[in-house]
Order: C-alpha cells, then structure tokens, then sequence
C-alpha cells in the first residue's frame, strides 16, 4: 500500500529529472543511521545467541536446543503469537465499522472522528495502559457497573487475566489498525458501489463482492501494524497482564535483567523475532495477492 | 588561511558533536553520575543526601539517573571500559553478581569518618550499607479489620481472592518465598515448602503483580486487600491518603540491606565516595528516616523515631532482634531454577 502511494504521488508529481538514477544517495543518512544503530546490534544479538553458556565462554547451538527442548517455552511463543491473532482479530472487527463510518461522514463528523482515532496515539502507552488497570480492577468501572444492575453477585476478576489484556490491547492498538483502513477506504471510488448497486446487488453483497476486496491492502497493513505492535506490548502486557501471563518479551526481559542469562535471552529473542517475521511475511503475501486481485 | 564551504562545514560539525557528546571536550570533568531506585527513593536522594553532598564538596555537579539494580548493572556491564554511572545502589542479590563480575572498585574505608559508625552488618568494604529495606505484611485496614500477625494469616480462608503477591523477579517476590520456606522448614537451600504454600494459596490469591510497585498500587484500586509488601513502598500510598498499614510478622520483618558501589573505572571516584559518605552520615539518615521518607538508617548513631520507632524498632538492639536476613550467595545460586519454577507452576 505504501508502494503505491508512492508510485501513484511520483507519476502525478513527476517533473523531468535532472540527475537521474542519483535520488538513491538521498537515502545514504538514513542507511548508514539504520547500519549503525540497527543491524550492527541485531548481529551482536545473534552473536550472542551463538554462546553455548550464560558465562559466554564457547560458542554453540545450546541455546537453541534447550528452548526447543522445553514444551513450556513453545507453549509461550504459540500464546504470545496467539495473543496477536486475537488483538488484530478483535481491532479489524471494531476498526473496520468505524473507518467505513469516517468515509460516510461530513467533514465535521470526520474531524471529529479523526481526533478521537487520533487522540489516544498522543497519550503516552503507560498512562493509556494504568487506565485500563482502573478499568479492570475490582473496584473499577466495570466490575462496579456489573454489580449495580446486578449482573454478578461478587466482583469478577478482570485485571491480570488474559481477557482483560485483550480488551487493553485492542483499545491501545486500535489507531493503527484505523488509519491505514480510512486511507483505504477514503480512495475507493464511490461510482464502484453505485455500479454495483445499479447492478442489482444488496448492500451486503456489495459489501463482500466490492468494498471488501477493494480494501484488502488496508486491511493487511492495519493487521500487520497492529499484530506487530501487541506481540512486542511489553508494557500493557505486563502491566494489564500481570506477573504470572508469561510472554515472549517478558521471557526475554527475565533472562537479561533479573538472570543475566544473556545468550539465552538473545536466543528466545531470535525465535520471537523470526516467528514474527513468519507471520508478517504471510500477511505480506496476503497483501500482494490482493493487489493482483484489483488491477486484475 | 582561506574560509571556504568545506571549512565552515567541517568547524560547525565538530561543534555540533561537541555539543551533542560533551565527554568529547572534558573527559574528565562529567557530572558524577548517581543511579538511585525510582519513586519515593529518588526523591528522598534528590532532597536530602544531594544537597548533603553538594554543600560539603564545592557545589559539585551531580545527576541521578533512577533505575532498578539489575538495570544498573546491565548498563556497567555494557561498557566496562566507561561506564555511564559512578555510584550504584545494590540489592543483596544484584550486589554480589555485581562483584562477581567486577563491576566495583572497592569504598575507601580507612578515610571515611562514618564507615565505621555503621551497623556491623552494613560494614561491607565492597560498597557500605547505607540503609534497610524491610518486609512485613501490608493490609487495608478498611477491609482487614484484625492486623495481621503472622505469614500464616495469608492462609486465612476470609481472604479468599484478596492475596497479593509478585513474581520471583523481583527481591520482595524472591525473599517472600524464601522466608516462606524457612517457616514450613525449609530454607535458602530447600524451596520446596514454599511452592507448596503457594499451591495451598492458590484459592486467596487475586492478583500476581509484574514488580512490587504494581503490587502496592493494587491496594488503590481494591484489587487486593492484604500481602507481602516493602514498609517503604506503601509510605507514598499512606501519605496520599489509601488506606494500608504495615505489620511485623511474629516471626520477624525480612531485611535487606540497600549497598552503595562506586563503578570500577569511573572517572569520579572521589566524587563517588565522598557522595557514599553523605549517605552515611547520621545527620543525613536521621532526616532520611523522618516523614515523609521513613528510610530505615544503618548508621548506629542515628536514634530512631517517629513511625521507624514504631512501626520496625524502637532502637538498633531492637533491629536486630527483630531483622531476619537471608543468604542471597545460596539464592542466586537458585534463583533461576526457581523463577522458571515459578513460570510454570504458579497460575491464577
């Protein structure tokens, strides 16, 4: 999507060049800032996982060995990696109706609109996340809401269980699954529906025939922005979380602050980086598919 | 010489450097550098042992950086050669991985006039205790009508879902299992009994908190109503009015000393001693143990008052008697077994 954003900006805006095949040097500072402060740790942190033990002494694949060897550590890579299913599930779910309803709206109710997606992205995580702890807490909103209409009898417990992270992470990560979706759906060509209407399609099967697949590379950016994002929530998982849902990047916040166990902590932040990366990928081929889709 | 382009280029460069990395220009000559623990903690330093410093050596430049003990140590530890911080402050257990790594120069003691006013058991010449942290049970007495007297209260069936604990990451998580295993017959070397107190715990307990700051904020939110908890982490909650008491366990507060380390090859070393010597000081301690800081002194000069008096002893015979110290040589030995342990026994 943001290649053609591009493609399409560069074709309208296109004057004749002069120095043509030299724009690339313009990227230079920012690779040689990426060089430095990005892939020179990432090998480091490889390195490091090569260590057979926590002392660094000899090199390896211990590392490796004993968190595959283990059935609790894939059971914590597949919950950390099934958290993001449901976060980005839950966000395209509410996202979706309220980008659409931003694309039918007046200029007013859009601003309006765009402030309230906006508005939570200029709160820092950590104030966002603590109000989710008053939320969910026993006293908190919900829990004294449920037993005013006397919904439940005794206070349910919310705050540190996995639902309760689900709700703060799709509230917290909502911006990023609605931006890409309004800038998606705000150049979809209204004439598309009125054809398809004219055609004699319902509402709905406009919807799944036209809408839908038109959005698709909207969709799979705010999926993988959004997926990415409430993987690596270290901050609203621990804090909403608790201390006894283990994640992946608590795990690697344990092993490297409170063990020292650095080679370790470097190889479980390699499978957790590469798993994510897997699932990025797929989604990225999603993508790709679905521009075939619509120049088709 | 001719001013061109390039030279002009090249001098508001290097200016530009100057200015973003100082160290460039005065290697010699940074701030001393003080890595405190966050919350109350910074701000007790930042207002009694600071200016302490500052009058008694010259108005010296000085900068606190709060942070966790094994944060430090991540940091000295990444740049051994120059480390980012002078003076460190150490938990028992991060102390001695702190040393083992040799990550400290040893604290001048025969030049220092308050060392050996110190408690003996804060007399360590690798870094000198400079003040206590104490564990007990901290309880609503909105919610908790009788105060707790005992670790065996947690067990108590009226409190079901209303236990609170953290994980063994932090040292109140790792200390409170210890002290639990030594109460059902364990110890430093046997943690077994305490994992069988959790599981027996398991119908009371609401919440296990991320760190011990989570934890003490539970209280605010009603999440939970009585647990393990460090005397000084509730003080901010009582000054702003939450309702939590701290109460001595009969079989004694769990203690740990808080060390103060100068980082091996600082450029500030007398600086950093001299600010480890404000910290020692009994005019600086006794202000520290006053409202609001209630900081617990190790210097034996210091005459306990006020809530100190109170609440954890009335005077350093009475610290003794009533202190229990673990062995955090045999725990850190264990300790990683153990907080995997913890991963997969303990859920909610």
């Amino acid at each position: 999507m943001v290649a053609s954003t591009a493609d399409t900006v560069a074709s309208a805006h296109a004057p004749p060049k002069p120095h043509a095949g030299l724009e690339w040097t313009l990227a230079l500072p920012l690779t040689a800032f990426f060089a430095v402060f990005f892939v020179t740790p990432l090998l480091l942190l490889v390195v490091v996982s090569l260590f057979a033990d926590s002392e660094m002494t000899r090199f390896g694949l211990d590392q490796y060995a004993k968190f595959f060897g283990d059935a609790f550590n894939w059971k914590v890579l597949g919950s950390t990696l099934f958290l993001g299913v449901k976060v980005t599930a839950l966000t395209l779910l509410f996202g979706y109706p309220l980008a659409w309803l931003y694309t039918r709206s007046g200029p007013r109710m859009q601003s309006a609109l765009i402030l309230v997606v906006i508005l939570p992205l200029l709160t820092s995580v950590v104030v966002r996340t603590f109000a989710w702890v008053v939320i969910l807490g026993r006293d908190g909103i919900v829990n004294n809401l449920l037993l005013t209409l006397g919904l439940a009898e005794t206070p349910l417990r919310l705050l540190y269980t996995e639902n309760g992270l689900v709700a703060a992470l799709v509230q917290v990560q909502m911006p990023l699954m609605v931006l890409p979706l309004i800038t998606t759906l705000t150049r979809l060509d209204p004439n598309l529906l009125d054809a398809s209407s004219a055609l004699g399609a319902g509402p709905w099967r406009t919807f799944f025939k036209v809408t839908l697949p038109l959005s698709l590379p909207g969709i799979v950016a705010g999926c993988l922005l959004t997926y990415a994002a409430s993987v690596t929530a270290f901050i609203t998982q621990s804090l909403v979380g608790g201390g006894q849902l283990l994640f992946m990047p608590q795990y690697i916040y344990q092993q490297t602050i409170t063990l020292h166990n650095w080679p370790f902590a470097a190889a479980i932040s390699m499978v957790f980086m590469v798993s994510v990366l897997g699932v990025v990928m797929l989604l990225n081929l999603l993508g790709r598919a679905s521009k075939g889709y619509i120049h088709a | 010489m001719t001013l061109n382009r390039r030279h002009i280029l090249a001098a508001s460069l290097t200016l530009g450097a100057m200015n973003l990395f100082p160290g460039l220009s005065w290697a010699q000559a940074r701030k001393l550098v003080f890595a405190t623990f966050t919350g109350s903690w910074e701000e007790a330093h930042r207002e009694v042992i600071v200016p302490h410093f500052r009058k008694a050596n010259g108005n010296a430049d000085i900068v606190l950086d709060p942070m966790l003990s094994v944060d430090m140590i991540a940091k000295v530890a990444a740049a051994k050669n120059s480390p980012p911080i002078d003076v460190m402050l150490m938990d028992p257990g991060p102390r001695l991985t702190l040393i083992d790594q040799g990550l400290t120069a040893p604290f001048p003691t025969d030049a220092s006039k308050n060392y050996r006013d110190l408690l003996p058991v804060a007399q360590l010449p690798e870094g000198p205790g400079i003040f206590f942290q104490a564990v007990g049970i901290t309880y609503n007495p909105e919610k908790v009508k009788t105060p707790p007297t005992s670790w065996d209260d947690l067990w108590k069936p009226e409190y079901k879902g209303r236990v609170g604990i953290t994980n063994m990451n932090s040292t109140l998580g790792t200390a409170f299992m210890v002290e639990l295993a030594k109460i059902r017959g364990g110890g430093e070397d046997n943690i077994d009994p305490a994992f069988a107190a959790l599981k027996e715990l398991q119908p009371n307990l609401g919440a296990v908190a991320p760190n011990p700051g989570a934890l003490a904020t539970l209280f605010q939110q009603g999440q939970i109503d009585i647990s393990p908890g460090n005397f000084n982490a509730i003080q901010i909650l009582r000054a702003r009015g939450v309702p939590v008491e701290f109460a001595k366990p009969k079989t004694g507060t769990i203690a740990f000393l808080t060390t103060a380390h100068i980082a091996k090859n600082t450029p500030n070393a007398p600086l950093a001693a001299a600010l480890i010597e404000s910290a020692m000081a009994p005019e600086v301690q006794t202000k520290l143990m006053q409202a609001p800081f209630f900081v617990i002194p190790t210097n034996g000069k210091v005459k306990m008052e006020g809530d100190i008096a109170k609440m954890i002893a009335k005077d350093q015979e009475d610290l003794k008697a009533s202190f229990v110290f673990h062995d955090w040589s045999i725990i850190n030995k264990n300790r990683a077994a153990w907080i995997e342990r913890f991963n997969k026994e303990i859920k909610v």
